[in-house]
Parts: C-alpha cells; structure tokens; sequence
C-alpha cells in the first residue's frame, strides 16, 4: 500500500518536474523575446498546476482544470481576439503596432547626390565591444566612438599597422575579417554612426556611405518630420498623413471603437445585399436540414424493419457519403453537375434532350447545392434517428395497432413526438453548423453565380460566411480582418439568436414526452 | 506548499542550461519547387563565409499568410520567394526591406519586366528570376497548324467542336480573369493607367473600354454558339486536354508538365490576332478604331492578345536581422549565372536574369522560345493591394457573361463602377 502511494507520489513529482522544466525553459525564451502577456499566462497557469498537484485541498479542481484549460484557450480566448480585432482597423496596409511603424520610419535613411563610401576595417576588443574604422576616397580616416564617428591620424602610435597599412590591433582592439566579419555583420548594420548631419552606416560587405535620416519622430506632439522636406505628418487614422492628405506608408492599427460594426449595419451596398444573402442562408440551412432528416429517418425506419434482409450490408452502403472527406464528395459532384461537360447532363441529354444549366444558373445551382449537402448530412440522420427509434417502447406501436392505428397515424402520432424530444437539438446544432457551412459552399459554387446589380461581392449562393469572406478579402484591398471579425460577430449574434428560439420550441417538446 | 518551491527553484536553476547564444544564420522560405537549389546556393555560401543558410520549405499556397503573420514577431525568415504580384500587399504591410535600386550594379543584367513587377511606391522590393506567362498551348493531332489569327481559331473550333463526344476545339479557363485578360487587352482593354510617375493609377481602369468590350464580346459569341463551355475549371480544363479532347487551350508553362506525362503531341505558339477587319470575320462586330495596316503582306499583328506577365523572385524581411548578409547572399551568390541555371533546370520558367536567359540551354528549349514570343507582349500583373477588389468583381463579370445574363458592355460597366466603389474612386 505505502510503496504504490510512494511510487504515485514519485511519478507525479517526476511528471510535474518535467512540465516545470519545460515551462521555465519556455518562460526564459519569452521573456527574453519580450512576450510579457504570454510569459504573465504561462507563469499564472504553471503556479495553478503545480499547486492543484501538490495541495489536498484543491484535489476536486484536478479534474476540473484540464477543462478549463481547453474552454479558455479553444472558446474564450479565440472569442475575445475576435472582439479584439473587431474593434481595430486590422487590414491591408494597417497590420503593424504603431510602436513597429515608428522604429521602421525612424531607421529609414536616403542617400543624398553628394553621398561618400568609405572601405571599412571592423574591430572587437575581449569585452566584445565593437568598432570601426572607415576609410575616406581620399584616404582621410574616421573612427567610431559609441555612435560617433571621429576624425583619426592612423600614423599615430597605438595603430598597430601591417604592412599592407592595415590597422590590425589599437587599444586592445583586434581586426576580425572572413567568417567573424561575417559573423557580426548583423552587429555592424545596426551602427549608426554621426558626423555632422549625416549618418555613416553599413551599406553592403565592402562599405559604409553617408546617409541622411528620413524621418524624426516627436513623441510629446505625436508628429513625424520628414527632415529632407520639411514635411509635417500627424497621426490620424492609422497613418502619419500630412495636411494635404498625403500618407506615408506603412500605416499602424489603431483601436477604431464600433467603426467597423456601424459601416457594416449603415453601408447602403452592404445593406443591399444583406436580405437577399440572408434569405438564402435560411432557407439553404432549413432545406438541407429538413431534407436530409426527412432522407434519413426514411431510411432508419426501413432498415428498423426487422424483415428486412441484409440490413447490415445497407446499413453500410448508406453510411458511406458520410465516410468519405466532404472536400472530395462535393468536388466531384460538382464536376458531375458540370453542364457541359458532367456525367449527369451527359446522361439527361441521352435519354431525354435536357440541358439544365446545374451551376450556371441561381436557381439550379441552389438546387444543386442542396442536392449535394443532403447526400453528405443524410447519413448522419439516419445514425441519429436509428438510435432514438431504438429507445421507442415497442408496446407503444402494440398498443397503438389494438386501438386501431394505421402506420401514418402511429408514425405522426407516437415515432415523430417521441423522436424528435431527442433529435430535435441535434436538428438545431445541424442548421447553425448548415448556416456556416463554408466548405461546401466554396468548393462547389464558390458563391456563383453572380448576380448583376449586386454592389458587392455576393453572388446567387453565397451564404453569409462565404459572402464574409468575400467582403472581407476580396471586397477592397487586400485583408480586411477588422471589417471580418465585425461581421462574424454579427453572424454569431444571428445565430445565437436562432439557435435561443429553437431551444425555446425544444423544450416544449420536452414537455410533450413527459406526458406520454 | 514547501515541496512546490523545492520543485520550483531547482527548475530556476535548470534554465541557465537551456540559455544557448545564438549562431548567425540565415533563413529562407522557399516551396518545394526552389528550396533544393536554394539549399545547394546555401551550402555554397556557408563554405565560404561560416554563415549557415537554413532554408524552410513551405507551401506555395501558404507562404504568403504565413510570411504575414510570423514577419512582425521576428519568427519569419530573412528571405523570401515569391510572386511579384505579392509586393504590393507586403509593402504596403510594412514587412519588406527596398533593395539596392542598381541592384549592386547588376539591374541590367535583369529582365525590365521582372524589375518592374517588384517595383512598388518608387522601391524595388525583389530581385526576380523566372518570368512566367500563357500562351496558346495546341494539340497537333487535332490542330497541325496554329492559328494565327481569331478567326483560324473559330474555323478550327468550329470544325473539332462535338459536345456530344465531349471534345472542343478551343477551351479556357472560366470564370478566371487572368485567362481572360488577353482576348481583352487585345484590342485596348488595360486593368490600371499609369500616372505621370509611371505607377499605377488605380481610379483608372480601363476594363470597360471599346477594345475591352469588343474582346468581351467576342466571348459571348463563342459560349453562345457553343464553341466554349460555360464554367471550365482547373481540373475540367486539365482533363478534357489530357485525354486529348481539346484541341487548343490558353494555358502557361505549369500545363507543361502534365501534358508531356499525358503524351500529348503538342506544340506552343502566341494567341492568335483579335483583330476584325483585315479577316472580317469575327462574328462582324463593329470594329473599335484599329490602327494604320500597310497593304502589302504579310499583315502585321493588329490586335496581338497580351497576356500577363508574372515574376518570381525573392524578397528581403523588413524585420530581417541579417539584412546585409540577406544582400549579400542574393546579389553575390543567387544572381550568378549558374544559380539561375540551376534555378532554370528544376523549374523551367525563362529567367529574368539576361546571362542565364540567353544561355544556348535556355535559348534552345523550344517552349521556352514560343512562351518568350508571347512574353515579348506581357504586362506585368498589377502588383498594387487594389488589385484584390479587381479579381472579385472581374470574374463576377466574366460568370455573368458566360452565363448569358448580362450583355458584355453592361457587365464589365457594373463591374468598373464596383471596384471604383470599393476602392474609393470618384464616380462619374
């Protein structure tokens, strides 16, 4: 007994001393890259596991924890950046933090017509501290003191020169060339070295030239100074833009408050097109639900059938849409629907002279994606409905047949109620997974066809989160992951709210089964 | 409560362990197609100067976001290879470091298209080494001779087209934009005019002009008349040329491959003429104004399709914290003849490095010859962020025609007026 308590106990300290090297291990890289939100998270998680390890009284949380843990960072954590995001200008040309853009524009150089280069000889004493000494066209010599460059005479003693006339030791300085230039190269470009108005730096392996500074920034007035121009640029917007409108790119994210949820609810194009990308998110979420639970309840209550032959064998050919990965199910549909070229109009031209336009035209094509997301959900269907029709007492259908029932009355009467108390939340979770079902959308329409006169762009099929997608990566310029997050914020409303007034319906057939 | 800090403070120590300094290396995306030439060109250059060149491999398809993302924390990598139509996007982000204009004295050994290409707000953000473009990829089983003008071309289709054995004469890529480009341009249609500086001016599109439209329209006649099936995509295309179905597509170097695998007999040459009134016979549209024709033969191209022109190239971080070495690396060892070569062999695109371009290896491939005919014509593929706006409402355009539910002139009309919409331009 004591030994399997010690060999427990031993195991879970071993266990929770490799966690804690792994942490530590990570903490050290975080803080030393500056991640202090996600060390500040890791530091509060690792002291939480570590005391619900070892403290008896927080044994019940054990077992909670690791729940919580996956809650946070799988639910809470995407949520709250969505929110995050929501409330920025995140997009094309406004990706970096304001800090980022400030230290780009503030190192960025020009070289004026009357530039100079200078060859260069890079030093290192045993400190590691590192020096240069630059030497002119016309043979004057500078050296670099912390971010200076002076005027030096290399005839003076404490140059030791070889007799080539390089420099090679001063003041326990010792030249470093080949591989451990190389080496510190990155060291070397970050110099930037005054003299006068302009700022010697590295220009490639061979030289330093004379640069001038682009930009200075005040801090006090939030202002960028274009030092060439004298051109003034005020934050504003997410860009430095100077009094005639003029910006300087890149521009820098800034918090934008509800900006991006009143241009999406005001927006006369975005509004245009609204009702009519809603309408058929519903109606594309309420067909294929119905559909396919209608397909598959009719097939679970044949193979329910006890004289049914065989109901293993069908069982399994029925389930295979839903076996199959549904990118290559709906690809190759839609390659059958092809109108020219697909094997169904193939066949429907043989044997009777259509040509139906599957795709290319809206109506079809939303019939054929209807088509196709019912062969892909039915077989969920009927797993779902074959088990409840499992746990229907028999002696209701008995019962039923003594008093005179037929087989539609018993199916409206006793399978349909008492089925759908536990299908019906399922149906609900497959209309608000239809309602987003981007993959099916994409891969076989992609949103098409398009419709003339839309003033976005959304096409006859596109669903709310196709047409998000669209709106928010091909409507304008790029990525617009601001305007994105809003509008999936406003969809997770939608659907939250749909999902409240099913659940409402549900719990009255809940209220139906208690009676029977 | 005291076991924990035992616990605890031993890790404390154990860290100093894990505290390693950092070698210098060099980092670089590629997709599989560049990485193992880069890897090679990498080794190279750690013999010479003991800087290792770690080189990431990275889905094409991917790169680009996954650049994005990771470029702003200091986890993306100092090199990059990409298209050119990228720089626009990056630049604009803030993530890409301008080159050296003179490319350290080498610019002129590069091809000006693949210079232009990278170019974005006055900076030349890449160093490109392949160019790519489409052109007229024909079965010489279906087709012995090219066409040369539109006209050939509706003949041939119209005397190979049999829906009913599934094979067509002529077939391209749609609803794609990028395909379509050269039947619009060939006649004066343009995506963006340039402003006296030479960039792009994007309130400028000349995508519903009299040249645009006639090329339009020349498409609907052909879907109308059933010659080209409504909504070919990739795998439609790819298939129907493969089992030897299709007699002449518009395709680039990428169907190269396949086709020889497929053992099809094929041959390259430019997209025939669009032009009208010479032949005639292209459906006799009215004609838009066509340029002064001497009388005597051989005519001249009147209308000759201009397709686009894409450059791949590589491209320093911004956050790079081995820029010079990132240079370096690039203009020394990468921009060599032999590297270009290199790059050559494993992807055959034509380089846009001249040395290696007119290398008799290059110059001999037959394909690369008839690509480089029509290259002769290309533009390069707007490079700008507002080019995204373009596509969605472009293709939208090309489905609406393809479907027939919109006359050519009022869907590329709508669509002009979206993208000016949608990019802020004043509306007329």
């Amino acid at each position: 007994m004591i030994w399997t308590a010690l060999l427990s106990t031993g195991l879970k300290i071993v266990l929770l001393g490799i966690l804690d090297a792994i942490s530590v291990w990570a903490a050290v890289s975080l803080g030393t890259s500056g991640s202090y939100s996600f060390l500040a998270g890791l530091v509060i998680g690792v002291i939480i596991i570590n005391y619900l390890a070892l403290s008896t009284k927080a044994y019940p949380f054990r077992y909670l924890f690791p729940g919580l843990v996956f809650l946070g960072a799988m639910v809470v954590y995407p949520i709250g950046y969505t929110v995050y995001i929501s409330l920025t200008n995140l997009q094309t040309g406004n990706f970096l933090t304001k800090a980022q853009v400030i230290a780009q524009l503030d190192g960025r150089y020009y070289l004026p017509p009357d530039y100079e280069s200078f060859r260069f000889w890079a030093y290192r004493n045993d400190q590691g501290a590192l020096r240069v000494i630059l030497i002119a066209g016309d043979g004057r010599a500078f050296i670099s003191e912390g971010d200076r460059l002076k005027s030096v005479d290399l005839d003076e003693p404490q140059f030791e020169r070889s007799p080539g006339g390089i420099v090679e030791r001063f003041d326990g300085y010792r030249r470093i060339s080949g591989p451990e230039l190389y080496q510190n190269l990155s060291l070397l470009e970050r110099l930037n070295l005054q003299y006068g108005d302009y700022t010697v730096r590295l220009a490639n392996l061979n030289e330093f030239r004379s640069y001038r500074k682009q930009y200075q920034y005040f801090p006090g007035e939030d202002k960028l100074v274009d030092i060439q121009t004298g051109k003034v640029y005020y934050s504003k917007e997410g860009y430095f833009t100077a009094e005639d409108g003029t910006r300087i790119e890149p521009g820098f994210r800034v918090n934008i408050g509800l900006r991006n949820f009143i241009s999406v609810l005001t927006s006369p194009t975005i509004r245009k097109d609204f009702t009519r990308v809603f309408t058929w998110t519903i109606l594309w979420s309420l067909f294929t639900v119905l559909f396919s639970f209608a397909v598959g309840l009719g097939f679970a209550m044949l193979l329910n059938d006890p004289y049914i032959r065989a109901r293993f064998l069908y069982r399994s050919l029925l389930i295979i849409p839903y076996t199959m990965p549904a990118f290559i199910s709906a690809l190759v549909w839609a390659g059958m629907f092809n109108t020219d070229l697909g094997v169904i109009n193939r066949i429907l031209g043989n044997l009777f002279g259509l040509k139906i336009n599957w795709l290319n035209d809206p109506f079809w094509a939303k019939v054929t994606l209807i088509f196709i997301n019912v062969w892909l959900t039915y077989p969920y269907m009927m797993i779902v409905s074959l088990g409840a029709l499992q746990s229907i007492p028999v002696e209701l259908f008995e019962a039923a047949r003594v008093d005179g029932a037929r087989g539609w009355q018993q199916f409206w009467k006793i399978t349909m109620p008492l089925l759908l108390v536990s299908v019906a939340p399922l149906l609900i979770g497959s209309f608000a997974f239809t309602f987003n079902n981007f993959t099916i959308i994409w891969l076989v329409t992609a949103g098409r066809p398009a419709v003339l006169g839309a003033a976005t762009p959304a096409g006859a099929t596109d669903i709310l989160i196709s047409w998000t997608y669209r709106l928010a990566f091909e409507g304008a310029q790029g990525n617009q992951l601001g305007l994105a997050s809003a509008v999936s914020i406003i969809i997770f409303i939608i659907i939250a709210a749909i999902s409240a007034v099913n659940f409402r319906f549900t719990k009255a057939l809940e209220e139906v089964s208690q009676g029977v | 409560m005291r076991k924990f800090f035992v616990v605890l403070l031993g890790l404390v120590l154990l860290a100093g362990v894990f505290a390693v300094p950092q070698q210098v290396k060099l980092v670089i995306w590629a997709d599989d197609t560049r990485a193992p030439v880069v890897r090679e060109v990498g080794a190279d250059f750690q013999a010479k100067t003991g800087i290792a060149v770690e080189v990431v491999e990275i889905a094409f398809a991917d790169l680009r976001g996954q650049f994005i993302t990771a470029a702003p924390t200091g986890q993306g990598p100092d090199i990059l290879i990409g298209a050119h139509d990228w720089t626009g996007e990056l630049a604009a982000n803030g993530l890409l470091e301008p080159f050296d204009p003179t490319l350290g004295g080498k610019a002129g050994d590069f091809n000006p298209v693949g210079l232009e290409g990278f170019s974005y707000g006055g900076n030349l953000y890449g160093m490109p080494y392949g160019t790519e473009n489409i052109a007229l990829l024909y079965n010489k089983d279906l087709v012995p001779t090219p066409p040369k003008t539109w006209c050939e071309l509706l003949e041939i289709a119209r005397a190979l087209t049999d829906p009913a054995a599934g094979r067509y004469g002529y077939i391209v890529q749609n609803p794609d934009p990028y395909h379509w480009f050269p039947m619009l341009s060939a006649a004066g249609g343009y995506i963006f005019g340039k402003n006296p500086d030479g960039s792009l001016n994007y309130c400028d599109i000349g995508l519903a002009n009299e040249g645009a439209i006639y090329g339009a329209t020349v498409f609907d006649k052909m879907i109308e008349e059933g010659l080209l099936p409504a909504g070919v995509n990739w795998d439609t295309m790819t298939g129907l040329w493969t089992s030897g179905n299709a007699g002449m597509v518009i395709s680039g170097p990428w169907l190269l491959g396949m086709t020889r695998t497929a053992g099809i007999n094929y041959g390259v040459a430019p997209i025939p003429d669009m032009c009208c009134c010479i032949c005639a016979c292209v459906y006799d549209l009215p004609c838009p104004p066509i340029p002064p024709i001497p009388q005597i033969p051989p005519i001249p191209p009147i209308w000759p399709p201009k397709p686009f022109a894409g450059v791949q190239g590589f491209m320093v971080s911004a956050f790079s914290a081995n820029k010079t070495l990132a240079f370096d690396f690039l203009l020394n060892y990468v921009a060599t003849k032999d590297t270009m070569l290199a790059l050559y062999r494993r992807d055959p695109r034509p380089p846009a490095y001249l040395p290696a371009l007119n290398d008799p290896e290059v110059q001999g491939n037959p394909n690369i010859a008839a690509f480089g005919e029509q290259a002769q014509l290309a533009i390069p593929m707007p490079n700008i962020p507002q080019m995204g706006s373009v596509w969605s409402a472009w293709s939208d355009a090309q489905d609406l025609i393809a479907n027939q539910q919109a006359e050519p002139a009022v869907a590329l009309q709508e669509a002009v007026a979206k993208i000016k919409e949608a990019l802020g331009c004043p509306l007329p």
